[in-house]
């Protein structure tokens, strides 16, 4: 399905990812993160799919320790995927030919909108919800010890490429680029689900928010 | 032939096709996790049922359940794709020997996107589909490629569909509402593809309901030839959100209806269609015929996204052509892609609807370049390419890979020419260029020139090649040398218009070739050329002149609707230019000393991250007669350092750091275009070779330490994303670099880039190898052997710096 797009890009999720989190940009940066906010708007398509599946599909799947845990308690998993669609992928290509600072302003701007697009799916999914079921948070493939492999058997599930257009590389990585998919536990009970947190993370000894006291879970 | 497979290619009569076969599937009891494609196996008669209950229904057309059966779907079933596509087959062709129906090779998209936007390369694409149109050729009547939602994996069916079996082939597409389909490719842009390709039939299936379907269904019947049967295959109506349709079987057939007087011929259902809606829609259509379709005769190129109707004056950019341009020589030389997609966006943005791409350089393997051009070029524009090239290996490997109907630049009038390239154009649906001249040379006249026009048309048209595909260039000659020429040209470009119907082209440039201010003789010779009837100029976009000769052309032959483009390019500008004398060189002024400190323009603009401020200060400073090296050296790199200092305490940050590295690399462009007029190989600090490894399509991180460190001065070879590690060792070995820069962004992807760094050190290559990417971390670059971690774009330049100095 297609997915409504905001007028505007967050700028403090913008800043964020563009490593100046808080930061009050000159008039240049201003004018240039604009103009990327709205190459990315213009070329962006985004489109979803989800899926609710017994619990079971899961089973046999190396899926981690750390989505176990936020699965815990829960008799289903709803699968979702989001993606911006292949022309923005263009857009970014063209622009990392052209320039590269608005390329990179486009490219956070794009992971802004990718994670308000699986808001958005988010909310559709919650409201379509049957009374007296609770889900979990998202959870994505990739983080903590759950292995990015398992994108292929959520996007198979979805039927990702007639659904949305987007597919898997055998590395496993989502295609177009900005893309999203994941795992949200249902449960008959409340759930919360538990996020991956850093103590599996690769990058628990270098990451540039822990560094700043912060995780990238914001 | 069978009867009805006539009916269907000569559009006599209305031909059906079935519906659904998922949705059938799962009525009938798929259970959730059984893959569809392996119905054949554990639910034969089931199978064959549905396919018995279509033909029952009036299906004249069974498509076999071979959709999903490729190898990405298949791996890890048990089952190999032969046995698959066999068995599938077999049950179609069970249920249609009771009715006389023909039976179909389904053929669906391979799950896998191609590169650019996935990993999956054009010619495995091209393998995957031989390997599915060999296993079924023989068991079945006619190929059916559907639900495509990217341009180019359809082509690579479509060629490994023509090229593998003697079938008829459809081709069908599924649009979104929007009109275009999930990659962006519009309608026309489909139907003039595959129709160039030779596709028997063309459709649109699936996504939409008939009432979505039937305008897009339209605007494919005026795009392909009239006798090219048009096919519609919509879901019932638009999904609910439990996953029915809205639709009824009556309401489906009622909907279908309309297609009946637009020129579509064959008609079926989609998602959410059963037997039902293919007898009832069969009912809708008794007694009818299909109605004529009437075409519009249009010469187009096109990219996916792109249609391009050249109807009125056409720029055809021609930077991409090493010829006289030695910043392009060198970087083809050394096998560097960047500064050729550069030209592409910057003359997209001067204003270029089609750009010429021409890689003919003695010394360099031109077929693979060309090829490699055209790949690199699709990435990053959505403008048609022009072909430009003599060569016909160059010509066939480019025109395979590229994406959509490009042009070819050129054929002549000698025979052997004209026999070597038309069924290369043929073949591949493009335009052609076609040149006044023939083993006699060029005819002084215009007479002389049209005959030789003539002869080139028919060949064309022999070859099946329409006139609106063929575009006569009359040539221009230089004016200094052949003064009179110029009329000649025109004279013969305007007799081919007026008796010949095709189009026409120039080289507008050469006219001034020896002259001083050149853009004034250009500007008036391509005035006159479009008085002329002129289609396709190919000139410099980035001349302001030129092109506002176009934009006002338009607006005097009424193309320009209320003016509207000349009022967007150039409203709240003034015009400047004039000749002015040009400047004697002026003795190179002496670098200011530490104790005296003088205004320094580019370092300042470098500091500020003012693009166009840092290139007209480097300009100035070249002008002025200072050395590039000195600029590089003196205003460059201190202002680079000092913000990424900067960068480092925090001061200054990523947008900062990368608007400084932008508008150093506008400075660079100057100085590097002044270090190639001089002959000098490059700025000389030493070769870097940088790739993002196999498997891995995240790079913006390595586009940013490419600029970094080329504004430190490096000649640096890009490989760009997805590079194989015999690549990186290939080019390693061939330019010597000592430092190479590999970028990962995924753990998935970590492992190859080892695999490239063991693949250096097994080739024995003594060069350092530094990694950087969002997922490795010092020890974990120390663990898979690298030399150095690059934390950021600054440290890889700091790296640079020890391996390299400078």
């Amino acid at each position: 399905m297609q997915l409504s797009l905001p007028q505007t890009i967050d700028r403090a999720t913008l800043l964020r990812y563009l490593g100046a989190a808080g930061w009050q940009p000159d008039a240049a940066t201003d004018a240039l993160l604009q103009k990327a906010g709205a190459l990315v708007l213009g070329a962006a398509t985004p489109r979803g799919v989800w899926r609710t599946l017994p619990l079971s599909v899961l089973e046999g799947e190396a899926i981690g320790s750390d989505l176990a845990r936020h699965l815990a308690g829960c008799d289903s998993v709803t699968f979702l995927a989001v993606t911006l669609g292949a022309e923005v992928d263009a857009l970014l290509r063209r622009l990392e030919a052209q320039d590269i600072a608005l390329a990179a302003a486009a490219d956070a701007a794009a992971s802004v909108l990718i994670e308000s697009a699986a808001d958005a799916l988010e909310g559709r999914v919650r409201a379509a919800l049957p009374a007296g079921r609770y889900l979990t948070g998202r959870y994505a493939p990739g983080y903590g010890d759950c292995p990015l492999a398992l994108n292929d058997t959520l996007c198979l599930a979805l039927d990702t490429v007639r659904g949305a257009g987007l597919a898997v590389t055998p590395e496993h990585l989502l295609a177009p680029r900005k893309s999203t998919t994941a795992v949200l536990g249902g449960a008959d009970a409340p759930v919360t689900g538990a996020r991956a947190g850093c103590a599996h993370c690769l990058l628990q000894t270098t990451c540039a928010y822990r560094k700043r006291g912060t995780t990238c879970a914001g | 032939m069978p009867d009805k497979l006539q009916t269907a290619l000569d559009r006599s009569a209305f031909l059906f096709l079935d519906g659904a076969m998922g949705t059938e599937l799962q009525k009938r009891g798929l259970q959730l996790g059984q893959k569809h494609e392996l119905a054949a196996f554990f639910m034969p008669d089931t199978l064959t049922a549905i396919h018995a209950d279509y033909a029952a229904a009036g299906a004249d057309i069974l498509i076999a359940n071979t959709f999903g059966a490729n190898p990405k779907k298949l791996a890890g079933t048990g089952y190999t794709l032969e046995e698959t596509v066999a068995a599938s087959l077999a049950c179609a062709r069970a249920a249609a020997e009771k009715t006389g129906a023909l039976v179909a090779l389904d053929i669906g998209p391979l799950g896998e996107l191609l590169a650019p936007a996935g990993t999956l390369a054009f010619e495995d694409a091209c393998a995957q589909f031989a390997q599915i149109v060999k296993a079924g050729a023989a068991g079945a009547d006619l190929v059916f490629i559907e639900t495509m939602t990217d341009l180019y994996e359809l082509k690579a069916a479509l060629l490994a569909a023509k090229e593998n079996c003697r079938l008829p082939v459809f081709a069908s597409m599924s649009f979104e509402a929007r009109g275009r389909t999930f990659t962006g490719c519009t309608v026309e842009s489909f139907a003039v593809t595959a129709a160039g390709l030779g596709a028997d039939a063309v459709g649109i299936n699936c996504s939409l309901g008939p009432a979505e379907i039937l305008p897009f269904a339209k605007r494919l019947c005026r795009s392909v030839p009239a006798g090219l049967p048009v096919f519609v295959k919509p879901n019932a109506g638009l999904p609910n959100p439990d996953g029915s349709y809205d639709l009824t079987p009556q309401k489906f057939a009622e909907e279908m209806k309309d297609f009946a007087a637009i020129g579509v011929s064959m008609l079926g259902g989609c998602c959410g269609t059963g037997p039902e809606s293919i007898r009832l829609l069969r009912q809708a259509y008794r007694g009818l015929v299909p109605a004529q379709k009437v075409p519009v005769r249009r010469s187009a190129l096109c990219t996916p996204v792109r249609f391009v109707e050249v109807e009125g004056i056409t720029v055809v950019g021609e930077r991409i052509n090493p010829t006289g341009k030695k910043r392009l020589q060198q970087a083809l030389r050394a096998g560097d892609m960047a500064y050729a997609c550069a030209q592409a966006v910057q003359q997209a943005e001067a204003g270029a609807e089609v750009l010429d791409v021409n890689a003919g350089l003695p010394g360099i393997d031109e077929a693979a370049t060309l090829e490699r051009l055209v790949k690199e070029l699709q990435a990053v524009t959505d403008l048609p390419l022009q072909l430009d090239s003599s060569d016909p290996a160059a010509l066939s490997r480019a025109l395979r890979v590229y994406n959509g109907k490009p042009i070819v630049n050129s054929v002549n009038g000698e025979q052997k020419v004209l026999d070597a390239i038309l069924p290369l154009c043929k073949k591949y649906g493009a335009a052609v260029v076609g040149l006044t001249l023939d083993e006699n040379g060029i005819p002084k006249t215009a007479a002389g020139r049209v005959a030789v026009a003539r002869r080139i048309v028919e060949a064309a048209n022999r070859a099946g090649i329409p006139n609106e595909d063929i575009y006569i260039d009359c040539l221009t000659l230089t004016a200094s040398a052949e003064q009179a020429a110029a009329g000649e040209t025109l004279a013969a470009l305007a007799a081919c218009k007026r008796e010949l119907g095709v189009r026409t082209v120039l080289g507008v440039s050469n006219i001034s070739f020896g002259l001083p201010c050149r853009g004034y003789l250009n500007t008036a010779f391509l005035t006159m050329a479009m008085q002329a009837g002129l289609d396709l100029a190919i000139m410099n976009p980035n001349t302001p002149e030129m092109m506002a000769a176009v934009r006002a052309y338009r607006v005097l032959t009424c193309q320009d609707a209320q003016s509207a483009a000349y009022i967007a390019a150039y409203a709240g500008m003034q015009v400047q230019s004039q000749a002015v004398p040009v400047p004697a060189a002026a003795p190179a002024p002496a670098r200011p000393g530490a104790e005296t400190p003088a205004p320094d323009p580019l370092y300042d603009a470098v500091r500020k991250g003012l693009k166009a401020e840092a290139k007209t200060a480097a300009a100035a400073a070249l002008a002025a007669g200072q050395a590039p090296l000195d600029l590089v050296n003196a205003s460059l790199i201190p202002a680079l350092d000092a913000v990424g200092e900067g960068f480092e305490k925090g001061t200054v940050f990523l947008p900062q750091l990368l608007q400084a590295a932008t508008a150093a690399q506008s400075a660079f462009e100057a100085i590097k275009a002044a270090l190639a007029r001089s002959g000098a190989p490059s700025a000389g600090k030493g070769r870097i070779v940088l790739a993002t490894v196999k498997g891995d399509i995240h790079d913006i991180g390595k586009n940013i330490v490419r600029v970094v460190l080329e504004n430190y001065g490096y000649d640096v070879l890009d490989l760009g994303r997805d590079v194989a590690p015999e690549a990186v060792v290939d080019a390693v070995r061939r330019t010597g670099a000592p430092l190479v820069g590999l970028s990962a962004l995924m753990t998935t992807t970590v492992p190859s880039m080892q695999a490239t760094i063991g693949a250096l050190r097994a080739a024995g290559l003594d060069c350092k190898v530094m990694v950087g990417g969002a997922v490795l971390t010092p020890a974990y670059a120390e663990q898979i052997g690298a030399d150095f971690y690059a934390r950021d774009a600054k440290a890889s330049a700091d790296i640079a710096k020890q391996v390299l100095g400078g």
